[in-house]
């Protein structure tokens, strides 16, 4: 069945839980040798609190919030965002996507990812499309 | 008056060497073939169970010529093949000669936001060329010092020069910490 979004509208939180565990796997796909992302006691000698979250992990999440609240009849086609404050795992974080504008060929959505203490730690907006052919 | 980085710091060298190199074109270079092995692992580890990322089939019936890869998959990579032996990483484990021209002055490096246009998905089996520009290196005084923001584009395209996507990326860098 088709859904149709209006404006206001908001997919359906993405909440994650980001371990230890997931950002070394993270950066052994990526080849992403930077140590802040798994090595403690050199993260906290750079002054961070802990490992920090990759900022393309924290894109890709996201993400899977806009491509799995849509389903298969849309596609993201730009997206952008600003990272607000660090993250360090483990951490539990929430993305929302609510949609800002809408017309004949797509949709743009506000990207927020939120910390439990209720700050903002990225912000962006994505521009999706309809899938040509595709069956929502 | 503009802003420049204290005189004889790091981050100061770090700008007089990189801000003349603002426009060129720093690499355009092949980076392999992409292979469905690393686009499953990607979407495994971002804990997208989509099966156009692990199921040729699934990968069909979406339309997709083959498993296709998480949108900022291209972007997230930070080296591609072998990449660089330890020795020659530096102590933050960075590579010198990266995507991003982060130098070898013990520099501290993170991620500071994107722009990303999706022209084209990409698909397993595809060899991907990225040429990176050097679009501004612009120092400024924040809350946590200072800092040079570093952005550069990226185009990633096939070998005969279909887009897949151009990214803007920007970094933040900020002078090493003093041992105690």
């Amino acid at each position: 069945m088709s859904h149709m979004f209006r404006v206001g509208d908001e997919l359906p939180p993405l909440k994650h839980t980001a371990t230890p565990l997931q950002l070394f796997r993270y950066s052994a796909v990526t080849w992403n040798p930077h140590r802040i992302h798994f090595d403690e006691p050199y993260a906290r000698k750079e002054g961070h609190a802990g490992i920090a979250l990759h900022s393309h992990l924290r894109a890709a999440l996201a993400l899977r919030c806009v491509t799995e609240g849509l389903g298969t009849g849309w596609h993201v086609t730009k997206v952008a965002y600003r990272l607000r404050k660090p993250v360090y795992a483990p951490a539990d974080v929430a993305y929302t996507a609510r949609v800002t504008a809408a017309d004949d060929d797509g949709m743009t959505l506000e990207l927020i990812e939120q910390h439990p203490s209720g700050e903002v730690g990225f912000e962006g907006t994505v521009r999706v499309s309809k899938t040509r052919g595709a069956r929502p | 008056m503009s802003f420049t980085p204290e005189p004889g710091t790091p981050l100061a060298q770090y700008y007089t060497e990189t801000q003349p190199r603002i426009g060129a074109v720093l690499s355009r270079r092949s980076l392999g073939t992409l292979d469905a092995v690393t686009i499953g692992r990607y979407a495994m580890t971002i804990g997208a169970l989509d099966p156009s990322h692990y199921d040729k089939q699934a990968a069909w019936s979406a339309g997709h010529a083959d498993v296709v890869a998480p949108p900022n998959l291209l972007a997230a990579m930070v080296e591609w093949g072998v990449g660089t032996p330890e020795s020659c990483l530096q102590a933050d484990g960075t590579p010198v000669d990266g995507e991003i021209p982060l130098g070898d002055l013990g520099l501290r490096v993170m991620g500071a936001g994107e722009e990303m246009e999706l022209v084209n998905p990409v698909v397993a089996g595809t060899e991907v060329v990225l040429e990176t520009t050097l679009e501004s290196v612009t120092p400024k005084q924040t809350r946590s010092g200072t800092c040079v923001f570093v952005t550069t584009t990226n185009t990633f395209m096939s070998v005969d020069g279909a887009v897949f996507n151009r990214n803007r990326r920007t970094v933040v860098l900020r002078n090493p910490v003093q041992e105690a």
